[in-house]
């Protein structure tokens, strides 16, 4: 039922000093602060809110970069989005609650170059190839544009 | 004593540890040697015959699609989202096009409801036929690999009646979808999804029975129900144990709510079980197809909406062949899109492959990583790393096919002269 | 005379070593239909071979990313003389509908030389025939 899974998440939001906002019917938003994420998450993983983690989604929102967590229970979605700072971030890892996020967080660390603190194979690369060099920044950076990356990679007609 | 120390923190740092529940103990090994130069697929180490650790590699299919969605119009987004995957292509533009129309005011009709529903259905089919021909093959049952492709042509046959194309149908569009149904089609169809079903009953009886397949399948690539929930498998990977993970029944997309279906789980935890589980979903497609095309309701199959999507955020997921494909999608209110992203079910049921691998002998890792159904690339290359002999190689996956038709039906294989020039 | 035989065989009977460089798996799974009785590319004499020591043919699908561009050089050397390359699909020809993603490249005549384009997304299992028998066609 929509009511029950709300009323539980907002149980939930209430110790991470935040609250839920609805984005559509079945579809919830909560910002959550870097330091509750954790407790935040395993209350919904642990509390029987939602045992399904679809994925988790780096997204650049201009200032800071946005890590949204996506959980789902029957028709009922819920995004819990974090933030953290642009430049060698660091972000707080759930694989001890959810070992099956390792794989994503390593997306996330590719791609937006996001460390999260916990997560063991943060020094391994999951989708970038080899030869990416060390100092080109991110490809999902909105800074980042695709014809540099290019030309870095050696892509272009010799 | 300080050396082994020494090697046992060179180790945990070569190979980045296990995932944090394992309980696996470190044995010490020799020297590293980086003299792989060349990225692996997988990283197999072995003690002896089994594999106590599997580092994956992905990434050769990397080719930031992500970002170049942000660069292109809405709709042509659509059709390069399709070409992710060639097997479960219709889903994901399926997905990403739910996850757009959402943002906008305008509405799917039910006619078009029901013919995504009808091509998805194909789609499955099509790809659990594919999986189970693949299997027979990495088995050593070449006869089972021909004939199910052959029945498998059947429903391209269809597909290219319907849209055009055998592979990359391109039939969904924002709101509706591009084609209409072939008039006169349905009893067609209606007889040849008998016919399948018909044939899906048979390859379950040879699974059942047949010693090629009982030999490699049973008791191989087991997991544990908390296991798999831990590691969020979804799709095949998640019933197969018995969880009702799926998202026709969870949270019904297009025509799903209205037409009656029922979920396919096992218990049997191992790659037998997935035989059967997805020849069970075969059958159930075919049945979810004979009832659709019965009923299809008459109306428009499309809703022209404008170029550009307003403000906003939203997710989507459709149940693939292989398991939820997932899609968020954030919309400035432009022309083109601010954030797509796209989950394929292979990338969440990885981590279970690797926990499926451990304990299995050598011979086993193609039936293991096939049965999982991996979208990516093909299985071209992996590298071994034995602690026991301290020796180190790299097969191809046909070497490693043979070694293991060899392994298990040695009076039956032919001498492969190239397992002959490699095997070390 | 001896090379006359040996063209004969090579024209008969192409062994063929597949590769995927980055590909949908669209290309691939046309190309092993082909492989399956409705089209049976066997009855030309071709086979697949798993090594590239063993092939005539190299018959490459995808778009080539940076992963992959090395190990492509690296199996066409392998591949003994005389060879051939057969670049499958749209993206093998020029990057497809993937041209200007930041992990793809131009396609495979840039990385190494192509003897037999076959368009399509993907090319069906009778175009993929015609690409490789076409391509005999040529073998002097």
């Amino acid at each position: 039922m929509s009511e029950v899974f709300l009323q539980r998440v907002e149980g939930c939001a209430v110790d991470a000093h935040t609250k839920p906002t609805q984005l559509r019917e079945r579809e919830t938003l909560v910002e959550v602060e870097q330091q509750y994420v954790k407790q935040f998450v395993s209350k919904v993983w642990n509390d029987g809110i939602s045992r399904r983690l679809s994925t988790i989604t780096g997204l650049d929102l201009g200032e800071r970069i946005g890590i949204i967590y996506h959980f789902w229970q029957n028709k009922d979605t819920l995004h819990v989005r974090t933030t953290v700072q642009k430049t060698s971030s660091t972000a707080v890892s759930i694989v001890d609650i959810i070992p099956g996020a390792i794989l994503y967080e390593m997306e996330i660390h590719d791609l937006f170059g996001v460390t999260f603190v916990g997560n063991p194979w943060m020094d391994k690369k999951l989708l970038l190839p080899e030869t990416w060099p060390d100092d080109l920044p991110p490809p999902l950076l909105k800074t980042s544009k695709s014809p540099e990356i290019r030309k870095r990679l050696k892509l272009e007609a010799e | 004593m300080k050396m082994s120390e020494s090697k046992k923190s060179a180790r945990r740092e070569e190979t980045a540890g296990l995932m944090e529940y394992s309980t696996e103990n470190l044995v010490p090994f020799g020297p590293i040697h980086p003299a792989l130069k060349e990225p692996e697929y997988f990283k197999l180490v072995l003690e002896g015959e089994k594999i106590v650790e599997v580092i994956p590699r992905i990434g050769y299919v990397h080719r930031g699609l992500e970002k170049a969605a942000e660069g292109r119009p809405w709709v042509q987004n659509m059709y390069m989202f399709e070409r992710t995957c060639g097997i479960c292509s219709f889903v994901h533009s399926l997905c990403y096009g739910q996850a757009v129309e959402e943002l906008t005011m305008y509405k799917v009709p039910k006619r078009a409801k029901y013919i995504r529903l009808i091509i998805a259905e194909l789609e499955r089919i099509h790809s659990h036929l594919l999986w189970v021909g693949l299997m027979g093959h990495w088995a050593g049952f070449e006869t089972l690999f021909m004939w199910v492709w052959q029945d498998r042509e059947i429903v391209l046959d269809i597909v290219e009646t319907i849209s055009g194309n055998r592979v990359h149908k391109s039939m969904n569009a924002f709101c509706g979808v591009r084609r209409d149904m072939p008039e006169n089609m349905e009893d067609h169809i209606v007889e040849k999804m008998k016919y399948l079903a018909g044939r899906a009953r048979y390859y379950r009886e040879i699974i059942d029975t047949e010693e090629t397949m009982l030999e490699r399948t049973q008791k191989v690539g087991k997991l544990s129900v908390d296991t798999v929930e831990k590691l969020c498998a979804v799709g095949p990977m998640a019933r197969y144990v018995g969880i009702q993970n799926d998202v026709r029944l969870n949270d019904p997309y297009a025509a799903y709510d209205e037409v009656p279906f029922s979920i396919v789980t096992r218990n049997e935890g191992d790659v037998q079980g997935l035989l059967r589980l997805r020849l069970d979903e075969l059958i159930v497609s075919t049945d979810l197809i004979t009832y659709a095309v019965k009923h299809l309701p008459e109306g428009p199959i499309r809703v022209k909406i404008p170029p550009v999507i307003p403000a906003g955020e939203h997710s989507s997921r459709c149940e693939a062949p292989r398991g939820e494909i997932f899609y968020y999608v954030k919309s400035t209110g432009g022309r083109t899109p601010d954030r797509v992203k796209s989950r394929q079910p292979t990338l969440a049921n990885l981590p279970a492959a690797l926990e499926m691998l451990k304990g299995q002998t050598l011979a086993d890792v193609p039936i293991v990583l096939t049965a999982i159904d991996p979208c990516f690339g093909c299985m071209d290359r992996m590298s071994f790393l034995d602690t026991e002999t301290n020796k180190q190689w790299t097969w191809s996956g046909e070497q490693l096919r043979q070694y293991g038709i060899k392994h298990y039906f040695p009076n039956q294989s032919r001498n492969s002269p190239i397992l002959k020039e490699t095997h070390p | 005379m001896l090379k006359q035989l040996e063209t004969w065989a090579r024209k008969r009977s192409p062994w063929v070593y597949h590769i995927n460089a980055s590909s949908c798996n669209g290309c691939d799974i046309e190309l092993v239909a082909s492989l399956t009785p409705t089209y049976d590319i066997e009855r030309f004499g071709a086979v697949l071979v798993p090594s590239p020591r063993h092939a005539d043919v190299l018959i490459v699908t995808g778009t080539v990313n940076a992963q992959t561009k090395d190990r492509l050089r690296k199996v066409y050397e392998q591949l003994p003389d005389p060879k051939h390359v057969i670049a499958l699909g749209a993206c093998a020809a020029a990057g497809g509908v993937f041209k200007g993603c930041y992990n793809v490249g131009q396609g495979v005549q840039d990385v190494i030389p192509v003897d037999m384009f076959v368009p399509g997304c993907p090319p069906r299992p009778e175009a993929i025939m015609y690409g490789v028998l076409k391509l005999l066609g040529e073998v002097k």
